[in-house]
């Protein structure tokens, strides 16, 4: 009976440690034979254009990616149209197309728990990218990464524009020569993090500056051309020959300011942006636009698509990419302004 | 004290189980009936083109084909432009990687078609804006594509009926023109002669070098104005943006003409820099091509031979219902 016990335990032992050895061996083949990998991208919205500019260097990453690592890379794209159940659906779909990896720009950013519990449910990795989640959906899994810019240096950075530009000739800010810079604001969307400090850090460095500030008006344009020119043209009516500054949360706003002051036959009224959008960079170029603030697209869509790759390879993510908390990468900001 | 079941209850508590067993069987399984299952079409669309700038609406089309008709599809594009090599290489991979059709806008038809005759690709193709359709009805190819020559002859046409005989007409044209911007622009050569004996000469089209020079160059020893017709969509961008850029340039460029539908040269239409446009139905095309390789892939025979709509546009047409469906489809 006794030696019947020990043939029983030696039995489990053997066909403990077989299994370990095979799925171990079958793992790491795996592994290195994977050629081939998808990756599921959602847009919040897809006629967002700073978005629009880091889902075509994130496409032309991939490609570099597949040429240089001999990998072949999918992205499927999805755009959201704003829509948190479009996104969820489309999530689904790249789950139930076998993605390795997700990349979510997240349409509600309060409502990624949704998004996170589809994702961990299929041991799919997420990377969220411009829309922050909050810290606790973020904190529910080591296998989430979030890719951003922060947005309290864009904003220190947009008033530093305003702030040089004001110490070397005030006259160009101080239009009507009061003393005072009168400025209007142009908001992004009122649940988007960046929003507020954008907003906030930006009047704060005028401050700080010693820029002479006062505030006409300020309006939500959700981050859209046509709504900040609708905007404009209404202040450009309300306080005729008063605004001497713009100062917007985004790139395309600034661009709708610009369209509505054009339309109005005004000129040397200051407008600021940020993002760095092609656009904005043209107009910045052209002189329409006094500065914005640029990251560089490369860098933010290839570390998306480092940690993607990396998480779908089991590859590790490249050693010059530097995390805070071990999963947010935040991408630096610089000043572009016409040389 | 309970009492026990008599055998009727028995029965009853036993044939109520089975009920209960079978109806669970029955809705929440596939043991008793078979769910079928659907099948999922992996296709892949490879393009001629580096980037997807003038796909948007095609790839809308093909988006929602996709859901609609249960299709995997994965669009690719080249990492050069125009890179035939590149592009043979993108069928193989796609063949050996499981598609079940592949679309195709080639760099070369006549190329991809040998590789299909050679056995290299054996899966059903759909050529997409080309001249090449294959051999449809066969089960082998089909094609969803637009009439390039009448396009252009349609185009050249407008053009004659505006121009006057002391402004010279300018094809800005390169190397590495596409088969339908050839076709396109042979289509306005002929459209253009017909009406009106201007001069027309052909200017290799270099966006690279200075934009001033560009137009130093194209109004040299004239002193008469210029309307300027641009075959590809990316030379039809890059001349409007030109014509935006440099002062005075309105003064020697009565007119730019092309074809298109991408938001930035839709925009140059609005702004009256691009005086007409031929536009296609790219989201249909789309769409369509996608349910062409789903139907070959099944085994089907697509026939096709037909030509897509194509139209001229001006700006004023921009807000018609008709073109605003087209060019700005909701999917």
């Amino acid at each position: 009976m006794r030696s019947m016990k020990k043939y029983c335990i030696l039995l489990s032992e053997l066909w403990l440690c077989a299994f370990f050895l095979l799925t171990g061996c079958a793992g790491t083949k795996g592994a290195e034979e994977k050629k081939s990998i998808r990756i599921g991208v959602s847009l919040y919205r897809g006629d967002d254009t700073f978005l629009n500019n880091i889902r075509g260097e994130l496409e032309r990453c991939a490609k570099d990616f597949e040429q240089e690592k001999g990998v072949k890379v999918t992205l499927d794209i999805q755009d959201a149209k704003g829509n948190q159940n479009t996104q969820n659906d489309q999530v689904e779909r790249f789950l139930a197309l076998g993605c390795d990896v997700l990349c979510i720009n997240p349409v509600d950013r309060t409502a990624a728990s949704v998004l996170i519990d589809k994702a961990m449910a299929a041991q799919t990795p997420v990377i969220f990218f411009n829309r922050q989640p909050v810290a606790e959906d973020m904190d529910r899994w080591d296998r989430i990464f979030y890719v951003g810019a922060e947005a309290k240096a864009s904003a220190v950075l947009q008033g530093s524009i305003v702030v040089d530009g004001y110490r070397e000739n005030p006259e160009k800010l101080d239009l009507n020569g009061d003393g005072v810079v009168s400025y209007v604001l142009l908001e992004g969307e009122s649940s988007h993090q960046d929003s507020l400090i954008r907003t906030e850090w930006s009047v704060q460095t005028l401050k700080d500056g010693g820029v002479p500030i006062e505030k006409l008006t300020g309006g939500i344009a959700n981050w859209e051309r046509s709504q900040a020119s609708a905007l404009m043209e209404q202040w450009l009516e309300k306080y005729p020959g008063r605004i001497e500054l713009v100062i917007c949360n985004n790139d395309d706003m600034a661009l709708g300011a610009i369209d509505a002051m054009e339309r109005a036959g005004m000129e040397g009224i200051a407008v600021v942006g940020i993002d760095g959008t092609t656009p904005g960079l043209a107009a910045v170029e052209s002189g329409k636009l006094m500065g914005t603030v640029a990251i560089d697209r490369t860098q933010y869509a290839g570390a998306i698509l480092a940690i993607a790759t990396g998480e779908a390879l089991g590859w590790e993510p490249d050693a010059k990419l530097e995390f805070e908390d071990g999963k947010y990468y935040q991408c630096p900001w610089q000043i572009v302004v016409k040389k | 004290m309970m009492k026990s079941m008599t055998g009727k209850e028995k029965f009853f508590w036993i044939s109520y189980g089975i009920g209960l067993t079978f109806l669970f069987l029955l809705s929440s399984t596939d043991l008793i009936i078979k769910e079928e299952e659907a099948k999922v079409h992996p296709i892949s669309v490879i393009v001629e083109a580096d980037s997807d700038d003038n796909y948007v609406n095609f790839r809308k089309g093909m988006d929602l084909a996709a859901v609609e008709l249960n299709a995997d599809v994965n669009f690719i594009t080249l990492y050069e432009k125009g890179n035939r090599r590149q592009q043979e290489e993108l069928l193989k991979r796609e063949q050996q990687d499981g598609s079940s059709a592949l679309i195709v806008a080639p760099v070369n038809g006549e190329a991809v078609l040998a590789m299909q005759e050679e056995n290299q690709l054996v899966l059903p193709l759909v050529f997409i804006n080309s001249e090449t359709v294959g051999e449809p009805g066969t089960g082998k190819t089909a094609a969803v594509t637009f009439d390039y020559f009448t396009m252009g002859e349609k185009l050249g046409k407008e053009i004659a009926a505006v121009r006057s005989p002391n402004e010279k007409l300018y094809f800005l044209e390169n190397e590495a023109m596409s088969v339908a911007g050839r076709k396109f622009m042979e289509g306005i050569r002929s459209g253009a002669a017909e009406g009106s004996e201007g001069p027309a000469a052909s200017y290799a089209w270099a966006p690279e070098a200075e934009k001033g020079k560009i137009l130093e160059k194209l109004t040299e020893g004239w002193t008469q104005k210029i309307i300027l017709v641009a075959p590809e969509p990316e030379s039809l961008l890059e001349a409007a943006q030109m014509l935006e850029d440099i002062e005075g340039a309105k003064e020697w460029v009565t007119g730019l003409y092309g074809r298109g539908s991408s938001v930035p040269i839709l925009n140059f239409l609005d702004k009256g820099i691009i005086k007409g446009l031929c536009i296609t139905d790219d989201f249909s095309a789309g769409y369509l091509s996608v349910k062409a390789a789903i139907e070959l892939a099944e085994g089907g025979a697509v026939q096709t031979g037909n030509y897509l709509d194509s139209y001229f546009i001006r700006r004023g047409d921009l807000r018609d219902e008709k073109y605003e469906k087209i060019l700005y489809p909701v999917e």
